[in-house]
């Protein structure tokens, strides 16, 4: 373990100069998860995040309220219509309306982003906590299964786990590219996990808590998986933009959820095709994408600054 | 120093034989088989049976990957099932492709983000710090085919074909073949908006990790000593300061380079360039398995040498990291 020097002291008492009183707060401390919310509330990216994030949220749930149309009918007298009253976003090569399946495509990014991260959390934190706590063999064995998994560039591995899952339609479609997101995203919470575990499990509550005889399930849920919470929340929201855009890059390959259940990678890749005639077909669903990713990285940008202010 | 090099370098043959024999394992068991593509209408059983037996198809999976692993060691990659070609030429006439867009996405986004960080950590919280941090937020955010579509719109369909949409030019020298177009300007013309559009992203990260460890950096007893002892401001931020804040840049770099292969694959798709991105999506789509273990091997050797230099990078950063 670090130790610091006992002669070095802290910065804000050196710089107190001589005779200073420090001022002794009376009124108890706010405890860190007001603080954190105090702080989180007073960040601009944090509210702007969280409001885009929030929206989202909104159009997925209430898309079938929210679109004007169907997203999968097809009017095939008005293929290819320009943005007007009728067809706010125009419409694409089938007739279909750009808005409504934007509305609908959010809920595919949504349920992919979070559920994949969800899910590499669920397996990932568990096995991070295990390894780390018992160390020995069982560390060995799982990081070294993570370390094979991280060996590989994520996209070689996503795609080919698509290619295994059989790229389909609508629900399963759906947790098939779920799936191959977190497993491919496993390894980041474990590593996390593990990273944090190896040294809290060393502090004296922990060796406190031993010798009171407390069972290790409780040791490791209610005493070490609390104090590793604020990294795991973080990576958790950066998680969700970056396995946004490796959805819509699998879609955008044409590994992704399959038609017609819409999707903005996969409206994107459709009308690349005709960029230069009908360009706005691909630049909503491409926007769409972006908008989401900022959405939830600044959101995580302001989390961080607010659950750990040393990062910042 | 030399037998550190030569000990990672043997380390890399476990790694590679571990991604390669994933990749083996994994491809097997992917449904379809390329056999019954391959033979199309002349598929009957006997057929069937030869062609499998030609390629060793009818042996157990570990078995093929020995095959495999012995051809290799002779230099031989193996043949595409589908086309017949030979795998490591059809490689090496796509390496130099996907090895310059790299290269020049990687030098434009350091390009970008070393100013940008430095400008950033110098003047933290004025106007050039908050361009150059949201900059970074709208880089990270934007995934490459998007940056890619809108290069194409601006360069190529409104500036009336400026910059090509699609295809290749080699640089003279890289040709490995008798037939390409070869042509230095030809060749920026072609690089120059798939580089920035996989450039941009990751300038976007460079960026806000330099800058924080700048940040961290700068304010760190030796600047202070530095500036105290009266250097000017160029060499206490470029000697000193930079140096050091570099140095978990550099892993970073490292780290991304898995990305890098994966947005190869994506942008080589949007510009159709004859790059390994494309090789590689095409075979593993086909269930073309020889290319697909030529994609992955050279996927990984490229992975783990690139990451050999990364760890030698720190040396020349920090003296003090030394390998023995």
């Amino acid at each position: 373990m670090k130790q610091r020097p006992i002669s070095g002291g802290s910065l804000s008492a050196v710089e107190l100069p001589v005779g200073a009183v420090r001022a002794v707060p009376l009124a108890r401390p706010a405890s860190p998860l007001t603080e954190a919310l105090r702080r989180l509330r007073r960040s601009a990216t944090a509210l702007v995040g969280l409001g885009i994030v929030a929206a989202l949220i909104g159009v997925a749930t209430f898309a079938d309220v929210l679109a004007p149309r169907s997203p999968t009918a097809s009017d095939q007298a008005h293929t290819f219509a320009r943005p007007s009253w009728d067809y706010p976003l125009g419409t694409d090569q089938l007739g279909r309306d750009m808005l409504s399946r934007l509305i609908h495509g959010s809920r595919i990014s949504l349920a992919v982003g979070v559920s994949s991260v969800l899910l590499a959390l669920f397996v990932g934190v568990p096995l991070g906590l295990v390894a780390g706590y018992s160390g020995g063999r069982v560390d060995t064995t799982v990081m070294r299964l993570m370390d094979l998994i991280l060996a590989f560039p994520i996209y070689l591995l996503a795609i080919i786990l698509m290619v295994i899952f059989t790229p389909t339609a609508g629900l399963i479609g759906t947790m098939k590219v779920t799936g191959a997101i977190a497993i491919v995203r496993i390894p980041i919470y474990a590593r996390l996990v593990r990273g944090s575990v190896l040294s809290i499990k060393e502090k004296e509550y922990i060796e406190a808590c031993r010798a009171l005889g407390v069972r290790t399930p409780s040791i490791l849920l209610g005493h070490i998986l609390p104090n590793c919470l604020a990294p795991i929340i973080v990576t958790t929201t950066l998680g969700i933009a970056t396995s946004i855009i490796v959805e819509a890059t699998l879609s955008f390959l044409g590994l992704g959820t399959q038609p017609p259940t819409p999707s903005w990678g996969w409206d994107l890749k459709a009308n690349v095709a005709f960029i230069q005639t009908y360009p706005w077909l691909s630049l909503f669903p491409g926007l769409a994408i972006f908008v989401t990713v900022l959405g939830f990285n600044l959101f995580g940008d302001g989390l961080r600054d607010a659950l750990d202010p040393r990062l910042k | 120093m030399r037998t550190y090099i030569l000990r990672r370098l043997l380390q890399i043959v476990p790694t590679v034989l571990m991604i390669t024999l994933v990749v083996f394992v994994m491809m097997r068991s992917v449904p379809g088989d390329p056999v019954v593509v391959l033979l199309g209408d002349a598929y009957t059983e006997e057929n069937a049976v030869k062609v499998r037996e030609e390629y060793a198809l009818d042996k157990p999976v570990l078995v093929q990957y020995g095959i495999w692993l012995g051809k290799l060691v002779r230099g031989d990659w193996g043949a595409s099932i589908l086309s017949g070609r030979p795998v490591l030429s059809d490689v090496l006439v796509r390496l130099p492709v996907t090895l310059e867009l790299i290269v020049l996405s990687m030098g434009i986004a350091l390009l970008i983000a070393v100013p940008a960080a430095i400008i950033g950590a110098l003047r933290q919280n004025t106007w050039a710090d908050y361009t150059a941090t949201t900059a970074a937020m709208i880089g990270v955010s934007i995934p490459e085919f998007f940056v890619g579509i809108l290069l194409l719109l601006v360069f190529s369909f409104s500036l009336h074909g400026f910059l090509p949409s699609s295809g290749w030019m080699y640089l003279p020298g890289t040709c490995p073949s008798m037939v390409c177009g070869v042509s230095v300007w030809g060749n920026l013309q072609h690089v120059l908006m798939p580089a920035v559009a996989l450039g941009v992203g990751r300038a976007a990260i460079l960026t806000r990790l330099l800058r924080a460890s700048m940040l961290e950096v700068i304010r760190s007893e030796y600047v202070t000593t530095a500036r105290a002892k009266g250097l000017s401001e160029r060499p206490v931020v470029f000697k000193h300061a930079l140096k050091n804040a570099l140095i978990p840049t550099v892993t970073v770099m490292g780290l991304q380079v898995g990305f890098l292969i994966g947005g190869a694959i994506v942008v080589e798709t949007l510009f159709a360039m004859p790059g390994l991105g494309t090789f590689g999506i095409d075979a593993i789509i086909a269930r073309d398995y020889q290319q697909v273990q030529g994609f992955a091997l050279i996927t990984a050797l490229a992975f783990v040498v690139i990451n050999l230099i990364v760890d030698l990078t720190y040396t020349f950063l920090d003296p003090r990291i030394r390998y023995a």
